[in-house]
């Protein structure tokens, strides 16, 4: 019994060293990151079925959360050579590893980027703008609330068990998307306790349920998204976007003020890919890198193929592959 | 009565000595809900300490460092792993399903008979009918080789270790450490030095993983009696002679303990490491809980599930001692030996064995055939090779037909019909059964509003007072009252330590999610003593019960702790609560187990004695039992604890707040100082209390004579 299990052993030994040995890397395979949200997930599916069925290229997918890790993944380029739909100003990393101009359909929305080049971007054509925002029902009753500056004179009706005497808002979900909600209620001077679910889902599942309920809840979202077109939401207006230069990583997010990010409302973001240009650089990646250029998915096809996944549950795959299928006219004019 | 108060005298003494201290705990106690009351805002640390001691810089500056002058050793190392990586995912993926089924089928065949090969085999189709094929690959692909690494390095350390007590002594501290850090403190700088993916993926889980096979090798090498190795010696054996020939074979069961043990570790951080980017069932379940798609994690779950038991199974039969039966019983492949009493199971188990005595037949003459023949034509050359060879193939049959007929399928899967992927319509989807039974079950009111009415109460009483109690409760206060304790407990040493550690937790700016955590961890294990101290009562007294509590909880330790998250995601939704009781459900089976130990192990000479004094099962209970199974009790309170602290680094996902968010802020900002922190600050928590509990079972022990 002994010899048996040796030998065993020994075979199984032999048999990992011999496929150890075979190691290939295919010359057009690359490497891209799953998004957190459904609306980046479309987006990176609507690319890889181009990239796929149209080029020719095998795209393997990794499950990384979105945030400066990835950014620095991308900018490594082994393991992950591209990721899709960053949005400006939830990214932190965007200052300082790109350096190029930023172009939307023609036109430069953004010059000053001034980072080290070691990441390379293109618009995806999306454009999002993210506010926080109360039912319409709670507006109706309220007719004296008229944006974020009431809010702590309503906070009593937004508190829960958990926050006790302040109101709650349901925050960003994701700490990698770097919204500081909390920094900017106490800028803001609101009374309320950011409440950070873990998961985008299960902070839109307390949003539906509160709704369903007719509570007042106050809700971080940004569009396009499915949860707009569901119910009724109206914005709460935070004051317009002020960068702040010292609020980041490198001087360890010194605030500027109350006038300044983050006691603003986010920049309207022209949303980007975001690749390895060492990797893109390559011959047999340039259709790759002109199809990127070229991208241009509107707002309204990806609102209408994250409601068909989100609230009709259907299989992202299937619905992009739907989407591809009968809009052939929009994508053949990205191919390079 | 005279036997209950002769009983509690030998703890009487105990107790009042403990009056008076409690009169000062109380005056503690009323001074620090005086001082939370006072506070306005949550306790800090003093700013000029927190700004100089820049722990999180330092490490930061340290890893830019190592990554500028070393990463090109980690780089190659990395490529190398990740070569193999890819190599063996792509012959797992590429082979066709039937190779795979026979490739796991045929070892538990061989080493556990009828009855593992038949759950292998249904594990194995398991994965392929919910169409998680592809994905169970890829965790086996990482597992196997993490496995197959942690293997050889473990047993050479260990091997090392059985041989050196200096090396012994020197490599003890660091397999605590491996041990007590959580998994998540290392697999962000792994993934930094060594990439995303597989390769950190592979060697975190090999840091994790290894502890056991070092260990029980180690053990295995020094329980072999040194007259054996004298003899060996005498005989003339040199001392790798020794080592190979007596040692290491003498250590084989050991040795196998060790691997089983390594494999289950390495499944349940397999399955982790899919937030450093490793893909596989991980990052299935993962996705499926950023979806709160109930129903595709818990087949997600259920294939893990599914891949551990079968892994343990397998271990477990590897290490088991082949049994000798009496020549006249019938021996049985598929039911429970024990059975051969009853004529039904012989019944059963008859066409059975014949099927076994042809399977042999056969192919026994086909490899002696082979063997003689190539004993005529090797006898040409040498005739004692020639007899050794054949020897071989006739003592290896089995071995020998189970590559016979995957070298078959592979050839006849290449060359005369592709076999392929897993047929499509054997897929059994559980995804919408499972979600739409939830989905009911959560829109139904009476539901909503009993788990409604639990969250409140849990929230508003316990919860939310005790956060804003050690939150607000000045930091010195915390750190004083928590020197008193192990000092004495423990002693002075640990008291200097204490307060050192607790120092480092609040100069790294942290002492408010220390503070979080440290509640909810205290919380949970309060309710996991309300729930299974009264489940371990009911199974002392229940056979039947027990056995039904036994299986449950196996099934529990052997499910990777990332699985908790989807049955309380299913009920709970997001949010602190349902951290809460994540963690509950992960740390209680230590408290069940020991409560039965604790209350069973009491001699039965004392439950005769009590009752034939008259006193009921309850005064019993009451009287004897429980003080007597006092330190088993504090045993089962250490254990809920170190687990509870080990499930906050997970509880983030759906919402979990402290310390363990913290590590999840620094992995997405890739701030691997501030996630280091944290991770550290979540060992020192666990080790303070740790000790000081320990401590206190053994003091519990000696006042009651049982040491």
């Amino acid at each position: 019994m002994n010899l048996f299990k040796n030998t065993i052993v020994a075979s199984l030994l032999s048999f990992f060293l011999v496929i150890a040995s075979f190691s290939q890397a295919s010359a057009d395979r690359l490497t891209r990151a799953v998004a957190d949200w459904t609306g980046g997930m479309v987006t990176c599916e609507v690319a890889e079925q181009i990239l796929e069925q149209e080029l020719g290229y095998k795209i393997d997918s990794i499950v990384f959360p979105s945030g400066t890790g990835l950014w620095e993944a991308v900018a490594d380029g082994s393991d992950i050579q591209f990721a899709c739909e960053s949005w400006p100003s939830y990214a932190e990393a965007d200052e300082v590893m790109v350096n190029q101009k930023l172009i939307y359909n023609g036109e430069v929305v953004k010059d000053d980027y001034n980072g080290d080049g070691s990441v390379e971007v293109y618009t995806t054509g999306i454009i999002g703008s993210s506010d926080y925002f109360v039912p319409k029902y709670f507006v109706d009753a309220n007719p004296g609330f008229k944006g974020w500056e009431d809010l702590n004179d309503y906070k009593d009706q937004f508190a829960t068990a958990e926050t006790g005497a302040k109101g709650r808002l349901i925050g960003c979900p994701v700490p990698g998307w770097n919204c500081h909600d909390q920094k900017r209620l106490d800028l803001l001077g609101i009374d309320f306790v950011a409440d950070e679910l873990g998961t985008e889902v299960a902070a839109l599942a307390e949003a539906s349920a509160a709704y369903e309920r007719g509570e007042a809840f106050l809700l971080y979202f940004f569009t396009p998204h499915w949860f707009q077109g569901a119910y009724e939401m109206v914005p709460v207006n935070l004051p317009a976007n002020v960068p702040c230069e010292t609020f980041n990583e490198a001087n360890n997010f010194t605030v500027c003020g109350p006038d300044k990010w983050p006691a603003t409302g986010w920049a309207k973001d022209y949303t980007i890919n975001y690749m390895n240009p060492a990797v893109f650089a390559k011959p047999e990646m340039a259709a790759a890198k002109g199809f990127f250029k070229k991208m241009n998915l509107d707002n309204a096809d990806q609102a209408a193929m994250i409601n068909e996944i989100d609230k009709n549950g259907r299989d992202i795959v299937e619905v992009v592959q739907e989407w591809k299928d009968n809009n052939s006219d929009k994508w053949s004019t990205w191919l390079p | 009565m005279a036997f209950f108060t002769n009983i509690s005298s030998s703890t009487n003494n105990y107790i009042e000595n403990k009056l008076f201290s409690r009169l000062l705990i109380f005056i503690a106690l009323a001074v620090s809900i005086i001082f939370v009351f006072i506070g306005d805002d949550v306790t800090e640390f003093p700013l000029f300490v927190t700004d100089s001691f820049t722990f999180t810089a330092w490490v930061n500056h340290g890893e830019d460092y190592l990554k500028e002058h070393y990463r090109w050793i980690t780089k190659l190392i990395a490529s190398y792993i990740k070569a193999s990586y890819y190599a063996l995912e792509d012959f797992l993926l590429d082979s066709s399903w039937l190779f795979i089924v026979a490739m796991l089928v045929i070892p538990s065949l061989a080493f556990g008979g009828l009855r593992l090969a038949l759950l292998v085999l249904f594990g194995v189709l398991f994965w392929g009918a919910v169409d998680l094929w592809d994905s169970s690959m890829e965790t086996l692909a990482l597992m196997g080789l993490s496995v197959f690494l942690s293997v050889i390095v473990g047993v050479i350390l260990g091997v090392l270790c059985g041989l050196s007590n200096r090396f012994e002594r020197g490599m003890k501290p660091v397999l605590d450490t491996m041990q007590v850090m959580p998994a998540f403190v290392y697999l962000i700088p792994a993934m930094f030095f060594f990439g995303i993916g597989g390769a950190p993926a592979i060697l975190a889980t090999m840091i994790y993983s290894m502890p056991p096979i070092i260990r029980l090798t180690n053990l295995g090498i020094r329980q072999v009696p040194s007259e054996t190795i004298e003899t060996a010696t005498a005989f003339g054996s040199n001392k790798l002679q020794t080592l190979f020939k007596v040692q290491v074979p003498l250590a084989l069961p050991s040795i196998m303990m060790g691997v089983n043990q390594t494999i289950m570790m390495a499944l349940a951080l397999v399955v982790l490491a899919t937030f450093i980017g490793a893909q596989g069932l991980g990052s299935e379940i993962w996705v499926a809980i950023r979806k709160l798609d109930v129903g595709w994690a818990m087949e997600g779950g259920l294939c893990v599930l599914f891949m551990a038991i079968m892994f343990d199974r397998f271990g477990k039969a590897l290490s088991k001692e082949t049994v000798t039966l009496p020549s006249d019983s019938q021996r049985f492949y598929l039911l429970p030996q024990t059975w051969d009493i009853y004529p039904l199971a012989r019944i059963i188990e008859k066409p059975l064995g014949y099927i076994h005595f042809c399977f042999v037949l056969i192919f026994s003459s086909i490899f002696s055939a082979i063997a003689s023949f190539l004993n005529i034509f090797i006898s040409i050359f040498s005739k004692e090779f020639a007899e050794s060879i054949s020897k071989f193939i006739l003592n290896h049959y089995f071995f020998f037909t189970g590559i016979l007929i995957l070298y078959g399928l592979s050839v006849y899967d290449s060359t005369i019909a592709s076999i392929g992927a897993f047929p499509e319509s054997w897929h059994v989807s559980l995804r919408e059964p499972i979600s739409n039974g939830v989905n009911s079950l959560t829109v139904n009111p009476t539901f909503i509003s009993i788990t409604k009415g639990i969250k409140a109460f849990v929230v508003i009483y316990l919860l939310k007072p005790l956060d804003l109690y050690l939150t607000y409760l000045p930091w010195w206060y915390t750190t004083l009252a928590l020197v008193i304790l192990s000092w004495i407990s423990v002693g002075v040493r640990f008291a200097i330590i204490t307060a050192l550690l607790l120092f480092f937790i609040g100069a790294c700016n942290i002492w408010t999610e220390a503070m979080i955590t440290l509640s909810s961890v205290l919380i949970s294990v309060l309710l996991c003593f309300v729930i299974g101290v009264p489940i371990g009562v009911l199974a002392s007294y229940s056979k039947r019960f027990q056995n039904i509590n036994e299986v449950i909880l196996d099934a529990m330790q052997t499910l990777p702790y990332f699985c908790y998250l989807i049955p309380v995601l299913m009920f709970f939704g997001g949010g602190a609560f349902a951290a809460l009781i994540a963690t509950i459900v992960y740390s209680i089976p230590p408290i069940i187990r020991l409560t039965v130990l604790g209350l069973s192990q009491v001699s039965s000479t004392y439950s005769e004695v009590s009752k034939s004094f008259g006193g009921s099962t309850l005064q019993t209970l009451n009287k004897i039992k429980f003080p007597l199974a006092t330190p088993s009790l504090v045993m089962g309170f250490n254990q809920t604890v170190m687990m509870a602290f080990a499930m906050q680094i997970v509880t983030p996902l759906i919402g979990g707040k402290g310390l363990g968010r913290e590590v999840f802020n620094g992995l997405a900002r890739s701030d691997t100082g501030r996630a280091l922190a944290a991770g550290i600050a979540i060992c020192l928590l666990a080790m303070i209390l740790d000790r000081i509990s320990l401590a206190w079972t053994k003091k519990q022990r000696d006042a009651l004579g049982l040491s």
